[in-house]
């Protein structure tokens, strides 16, 4: 394993590659923490850049934007008291409070290094378990793969905001609009009313960026004209030494930021739910655990410290279904599956028997973006502190000029172009029903993987479902992902206030 | 029964119309006896018709302010409750986006990018700034080139270059 992350680290060690990670770490970091663009887009919208290198760089200036986007939310959560993302909502509990204070630079530089230790962790935990999980994953056949296909989408679209019964009826959209094209296993045209550019079914991208960015934009029209955009404070840099706070301090959070890596790990392996929700859950047990628990909300660095570390831990454990069974745990993941696949790398567990160099580049360029972020988040400041002022009516429509330019890119052709339009009206319809657009993203890409893992599997059990439910490994998934739906029905017709609802309120 | 929340019983509405048009697009596809390619969108079909009634009838059971104290979105929750809501923006927004790409291919990316770019900087003109014209159209002209240029020279990216493809 050594052997081979020294060949990863020798791969990212070109000035080619490091120049394309410093530029990935800061546009991330901007589309971070610019509330309203997201990490998914950043990712979405660089990759079109990317088809022209070669898949070490590709993959490493994808990481990179990842990296940087992830911990970006924390500038504006503390500066605007916006999360730039809902993976850093609970950031802006303490940190605004803390910015109030005077103490702003201390929250940023808390935020920062914990947003670093908690990535470096989930990394190092990433680079130990996948390998294993991979092993595992191995023996899986279509029966095991359908079964997870399901269990995950059936999580997200349950654990995603508003009704359940919406968030299903998203999933499902998803699967069948993934389901135009030519069909597995038997080749026949579905759904492409004689457009031979959709026998390949509608591109994985121009569904993102349509469903994300575009439709971001018609949203901002809605009300935009009368937003007020908040004006972010400047904070001043003179006498700050270190990263603006004290090593008791820092040493005074470690239990902390190790129990909130922890939860950020494991809630980030899960599919469906990642940083958005982990942050949450961390602060909220922050509070509970600490002995100084009544001064949170008002202040305390270890609410910063427990969403940042949490939120950041999940960095490495949504990596961890992708590169082991190919499958993506949020939208952002989902994106750079994307990506991986137009490199031609095929994610599962043989990623780690035929492409082991390229997987430790990709554990290499997680930790040195990572370390990238650490210094530029910081004494880049204000630099970022400046684009969180460029107007939005500025920002957005140079933001769908580069979605068109992406969606054609893809592959020199306008008919992907009006597909971004199509999704684009989609996910507008979707924010205006109250509908999350992550299980429709998810069932889209895992739709094509349930249909074609059911058929073989009933290939080869003759035609008979129950095939399905008799494998032990595969029952177990589809009887979790049953429960689950038990579950989610049983507590909605039982109203009670969860720790998170409350929290949001507030 | 209460009065039916109007905007879920929409949404339901939609939801069904969406599936069923799916329903009957799936009884089309060619298909043999036993599994084919047309089970699984069948099966999807019929899904998606279910969860769509069960949002109609879910639009019926709860009332309007029980349907929202439910199904707190926390998007929405962040947002100020006084939002003005413009559809006549969204729609001009969505005409340019409409014009843009449907002219991207005949008179080509340099120049609509920059007529695109001008006249949706002053559709989102905020309504208390001014509309700065000639600022507006500078930043249009050099993000157009720099998108046409950078994609050309750097990433190998042909965009049309429509009625300037004889210059450039």
């Amino acid at each position: 394993m050594l052997e081979l992350l020294q060949q990863g680290f020798g791969a990212v060690f070109s000035l080619n590659i490091l120049m394309l990670m410093a530029v990935g770490v800061a546009v991330g970091i901007v589309f971070g923490a610019v509330p309203g663009l997201s990490a998914t887009m950043a990712v979405a919208l660089c990759l079109p850049l990317t088809f022209t290198m070669g898949p070490q760089a590709g993959l490493s200036l994808l990481v990179a934007l990842f990296i940087g986007a992830t911990s970006g939310g924390l500038i504006s959560a503390i500066l605007l008291k916006i999360p730039g993302t809902p993976s850093s909502i609970a950031t802006v509990f303490d940190g605004g409070p803390l910015m109030e204070q005077g103490q702003g630079v201390k929250a940023l530089g808390v935020g920062i290094v914990f947003s670093f230790l908690g990535t470096i962790f989930s990394i190092v935990a990433l680079m130990f378990i996948a390998p294993q999980l991979a092993k595992v994953a191995l023996s899986f056949g279509p029966h095991e793969y359908f079964a997870i296909a399901v269990f995950s989408l059936t999580l997200i679209a349950t654990l995603s905001a508003g009704s359940m019964v919406k968030g299903l009826f998203a999933g499902t959209l998803g699967i069948a609009v993934s389901t135009v094209g030519i069909a597995p296993v038997e080749a026949v045209r579905r759904f492409t009313f004689g457009f031979s550019e959709l026998n390949g079914g509608f591109s994985m991208l121009t569904v993102m960026i349509g469903m994300f960015a575009v439709a971001e934009i018609i949203k901002l029209a809605e009300s935009g004209r009368h937003a007020v955009q908040g004006k972010a404070r400047s904070v001043s840099m003179k006498n700050i030494r270190g990263f603006g706070f004290s090593l008791k301090e820092f040493r005074e959070q470690l239990p902390n930021a190790g129990r909130s890596g922890l939860i950020g790990l494991g809630i980030g392996i899960l599919p469906g739910i990642g940083a958005g929700t982990s942050n949450l859950v961390s602060y909220i047990i922050a509070k509970k655990r600490a002995k100084d628990g009544h001064t949170y909300g008002k202040g305390n660095i270890g609410g910063v410290v427990a969403s940042e570390t949490a939120n950041n831990a999940g960095v490495g454990g949504a990596m961890m279904p992708l590169m082991t069974l190919g499958i993506p745990g949020d939208t952002v993941t989902a994106i750079m599956l994307g990506g991986f696949l137009i490199h031609g790398i095929q994610p599962g567990p043989l990623l780690f028997i035929s492409q082991g160099p390229l997987v430790y580049t990709i554990f290499a360029a997680l930790i040195v973006a990572t370390c990238m972020m650490l210094f530029m988040e910081f004494y880049g400041l204000r630099l970022f502190i400046k684009l969180l002022d460029v107007p939005k009516h500025i920002l957005l429509p140079i933001i769908l000029v580069l979605c068109v330019v992406g969606a054609f890119g893809l592959s020199s052709r306008l008919f992907d172009v009006w597909s971004i339009l199509l999704f684009g009206l989609l996910g507008y319809a979707f924010v205006k029903a109250g509908m999350p657009a992550a299980p429709f993203i998810i069932g889209f890409i895992l739709g094509p993987m349930a249909e074609t893992n059911l058929r073989r599997g009933l290939m080869l059990s003759d035609n008979s479902f129950a095939a399905f439910f008799t494998n032990p490994i595969a029952g177990t998934f589809l009887g979790l992902a049953l429960a689950f739906v038990l579950w989610q029905v049983f507590s909605a017709l039982r109203p009670k206030p969860s720790a998170i609802n409350q929290i949001l309120r507030t | 029964m209460n009065t039916p929340n109007k905007k879920e019983l929409i949404i339901g509405i939609a939801m069904l119309a969406a599936s069923l048009a799916y329903l009957v697009m799936a009884q089309q596809l060619p298909g043999h006896a036993g599994i084919d390619a047309a089970t699984v969108p069948k099966l999807l079909a019929g899904f998606l018709s279910l969860l769509g009634l069960m949002q109609v009838i879910s639009a019926f059971a709860r009332p309007k302010a029980a349907a929202e104290a439910a199904s707190p979105v926390p998007t929405e929750a962040e947002e100020p409750a006084t939002e003005i809501v413009e559809p006549k923006t969204v729609i001009k927004t969505l005409g340019l986006i409409l014009g843009y790409m449907a002219l991207l291919g005949p008179v080509g990316f340099p120049i609509m990018t920059v007529i695109y770019l001008y006249l949706q900087f002053l559709v989102l003109t905020p309504v208390n700034q001014k509309a700065r014209h000639l600022t507006y159209l500078l930043i249009a002209v050099i993000c157009s080139a720099l998108i046409f240029l950078l994609f050309r020279e750097a990433f190998d990216l042909l965009l049309p270059a429509g009625l300037l493809n004889d210059y450039i």
